[in-house]
C-alpha cells in the first residue's frame, strides 16, 4: 500500500480518540521506509556509553536507525559519532565491533580518516589527484548534535532538533534511576561485559510498545515466575515495594517517553532483597540507606520498564539495563542490550548480577524469550492481507489518566495512571503512537516542539 | 610495485624505500595493511619533504631496510 508521506497517519492509522491503531504501521514497507527519514533521522538516539571508549583512539561501532555509526574518542579526548561510510565510494571504514585505532581506513581504495573524522590519507594524492582534492571537505560525516549525559552518549542527525535535555523533558529523572549509583551518587553506571546483540523477526515497535509499560502481559511470564529466576530465588524480581508503593504509568505527552514507576510513601521501610546471598543483600541494604540520605525526591522512586522515544528501552532495576530496538526492515529488528553496574561495586556483586541479568534478559534470558515469542508471532500473524484489515485496540483506560498527580507531597510530571488498583492501562502505548504519528506527519522540528508553542500561553495563563 | 611486503609486519624504526626512490623511517604503524606513518629521510623528487612525517600508502613501499 503506497502511503502519502504527509497525510493519513492520524486518524486513519493512529486514532487516539477511539484507541484504534492500524496493523499497517507495523507491517507496511512504505511506512517503514518513511520512518527512517521522519523518526530516526530526527530523533535523539542512544549510541553507547563512555565506559566503552575510555582512552584516546577507542571506538565502538554502533547504529542509528539502519545506519552504522562509529562512536570514538579522538586523540585529544573528544567524543565523536560518525557515519561509518567512506566519502569516496561508501564502503564501511570500520568493520570491527570495537577496539583502538589511530585511523579508520577504507579497505576499498584506501582512504583513511583520523579519529577526529578528518580525511588524512588519500592514495596517490599527489599523482592522481594532483594535490587538488580538498581533503577538508571530505572528512567522515559527523552527527549534527551529540550529548553525553551521565556517561551515556546520544546523537541526532537533525541540527534543528532541540537539545537533548529539552528532548527528554521531565523524563530525565527516570533515566537517572539507571545512570546514578545504587547509593544515589550521580552517574556511577559502568557497562558490564559486552553488548548482547541478536535479531528478532518483528517490527521494532513491538518491543518499543512492550517496554513502554505493558504490565498487562505479565501472564506470559507466569512460567518464569514459577521457576523463580529472581535474585532471591522467587518470582522474577525482588519487588517488595509492590506492597507499599503506588504503581504508576507516567507518560510525557509532548515527548513520547513513558514508563512504569513505583512511588514509595514518605519514610518507607526498606524491603528485603537478595535474600539468598547475604553479602549482596548487605551491599544493597547499605546503598539504599545511603540513597535515602541524599537530597532530592528520586529516593522515593523505584524504576521499572520504560521507553525513551523512539527506540531506547530502560529497565532501571533487576536487571539494570538499556536495550535498543534497531530497525533492520519492517519485519526484522536487531536488539542490543547493555547491562550496567556501579563501577565501584565489589566484584562479587558484579558477578552475582551478571548471572542474574543474563538469566533474565538477552537472547538466552528467560523473560526476554517469553517476550520475543509474543512479538515475533504477533508480527507474523499481522502481515496477511486479511489480518491487515483489522486494527489493534488500545482503548484500555482511555480517558482515565490524570495530570498533576500527587502522592504524599511528590508531584509526578506528565499524564499518570495509578495502576495500584487498575493493574494495567494502555496510556503509555497511546502516548508512544501519538508521538510517532506526530513525527510521521511533521515536516520539521518546528511542528514537533509543541511545548515551545504552548509556553507563552501557559505563561499568560499563569499571570 | 612490490607486492610481497606485508606492511602490517613492519616495526617502528624500519626504513622503507618508496617507488619514487625516497627513503623514510616508520614512526607509527596502524596495522591496517594500507598505511604507514613515516618521516622522510631523503626525497629525490622533492627535497622539501625531508624531515616531514607523512602517511605512506602500502603500494608505494618498494623495499625495506633494517632499522638504523
Amino acid at each position: 500500500m503506497a502511503m502519502n508521506a504527509t497525510q493519513g497517519y492520524r486518524p486513519g492509522l493512529v486514532d487516539l480518540n477511539t484507541g484504534q491503531i492500524s496493523r499497517e504501521i507495523f507491517v507496511n514497507d512504505d511506512i517503514y521506509a518513511q520512518e527512517q527519514e521522519r523518526v530516526f533521522a530526527r530523533s535523539w538516539l542512544f549510541v553507547g556509553h563512555e565506559s566503552q571508549i575510555p582512552n584516546p583512539g577507542d571506538f565502538f561501532v554502533s547504529r542509528m536507525g539502519e545506519e552504522s555509526v562509529i562512536l570514538c574518542r579522538d586523540r585529544a579526548g573528544a567524543v565523536h559519532v560518525f557515519l561509518n561510510s567512506c566519502r569516496h565510494r561508501g564502503m564501511k571504514v570500520c568493520r570491527y565491533d570495537d577496539g583502538n585505532t589511530a585511523v579508520f581506513t577504507c579497505p576499498y581504495h584506501g582512504w583513511s580518516y583520523g579519529t577526529d573524522g578528518q580525511l588524512v590519507g588519500v592514495p596517490y594524492f599527489r599523482e592522481a589527484y594532483h594535490s587538488e582534492l580538498d581533503k577538508s571537505r571530505w572528512g567522515l560525516v559527523e552527527v549534527a548534535q551529540l550529548c553525553v549525559y551521565k556517561g551515556t552518549v546520544w546523537a541526532n542527525w537533525d541540527p534543528a532538533a532541540p537539545p537533548f535535555h529539552e528532548y527528554l523533558g521531565g523524563f530525565a529523572r527516570f533515566l537517572d534511576l539507571i545512570l546514578d549509583g545504587w547509593d544515589g551518587r550521580e552517574g556511577q553506571a559502568e557497562l558490564l561485559g559486552g553488548v548482547q546483540k541478536w535479531l528478532i523477526p518483528c517490527n521494532w515497535k513491538f518491543p518499543a510498545e512492550n517496554f513502554s509499560g505493558d504490565s498487562y502481559h505479565n501472564i506470559s511470564h507466569r512460567s518464569v515466575d514459577l521457576v523463580g529466576v529472581g535474585p532471591s530465588g522467587k518470582s522474577r524480581r525482588d519487588y517488595g515495594e509492590l506492597n507499599v508503593a503506588r504503581k504508576l504509568h507516567v507518560a510525557i505527552p509532548d515527548r513520547g517517553h513513558q514508563t512504569i514507576t513505583y512511588l514509595l510513601p514518605k519514610d518507607h521501610p526498606q524491603q528485603p532483597a537478595y535474600q539468598n546471598a547475604p553479602e549482596i543483600a548487605e551491599y544493597f541494604r547499605h546503598c539504599e540507606e545511603e540513597r535515602r540520605k541524599r537530597p532530592g525526591e528520586n529516593a522515593r522512586l523505584i524504576g521499572a520498564p520504560g521507553e525513551i522515544f523512539p527506540n531506547l528501552a530502560l529497565l532501571p532495576r533487576q536487571p539494570r539495563t538499556l536495550a535498543v530496538w534497531h530497525p533492520k526492515s519492517a519485519h526484522q529488528t536487531e536488539v542490543w542490550r547493555f547491562f550496567f553496574v556501579d563501577r565501584d561495586a565489589p566484584q562479587a556483586v558484579k558477578n552475582f548480577l551478571r548471572d542474574y541479568y543474563i538469566r533474565y534478559s538477552g537472547p538466552a534470558g528467560m523473560t526476554e524469550q517469553d517476550d520475543m515469542e509474543n512479538w515475533n508471532y504477533a508480527h507474523a500473524a499481522s502481515r496477511g492481507v486479511i489480518a491487515r484489515r483489522y486494527p489493534y485496540t488500545y482503548e484500555m483506560g482511555l480517558g482515565h489518566a490524570v495530570e498533576d498527580y500527587e502522592f504524599e507531597g511528590f508531584r509526578m510530571p506528565g499524564r499518570v495512571v495509578d495502576l495500584t488498583r487498575a493493574q494495567a492501562s494502555e496510556e503509555p502505548m497511546r502516548n508512544l503512537y501519538g508521538r510517532w504519528a506526530q513525527f510521521m506527519e511533521a515536516e520539521s522540528w518546528d511542528e514537533l516542539m509543541t511545548w515551545r508553542r504552548n509556553a507563552p500561553r501557559e505563561a499568560v495563563a499563569a499571570k | 610495485m612490490n607486492t610481497s611486503i606485508n606492511i602490517r609486519d613492519l616495526a617502528v624504526g624500519t626504513r622503507i624505500v618508496l617507488e619514487n626512490g625516497a627513503e623514510a623511517e616508520i614512526v607509527d604503524n596502524p596495522r591496517d595493511g594500507v598505511w604507514l606513518f613515516a618521516r622522510y629521510l631523503s626525497s629525490p623528487d622533492d627535497a622539501a619533504l625531508v624531515g616531514i612525517e607523512e602517511m605512506i600508502f602500502a603500494q608505494d613501499v618498494a623495499e625495506t631496510r633494517s632499522p638504523g
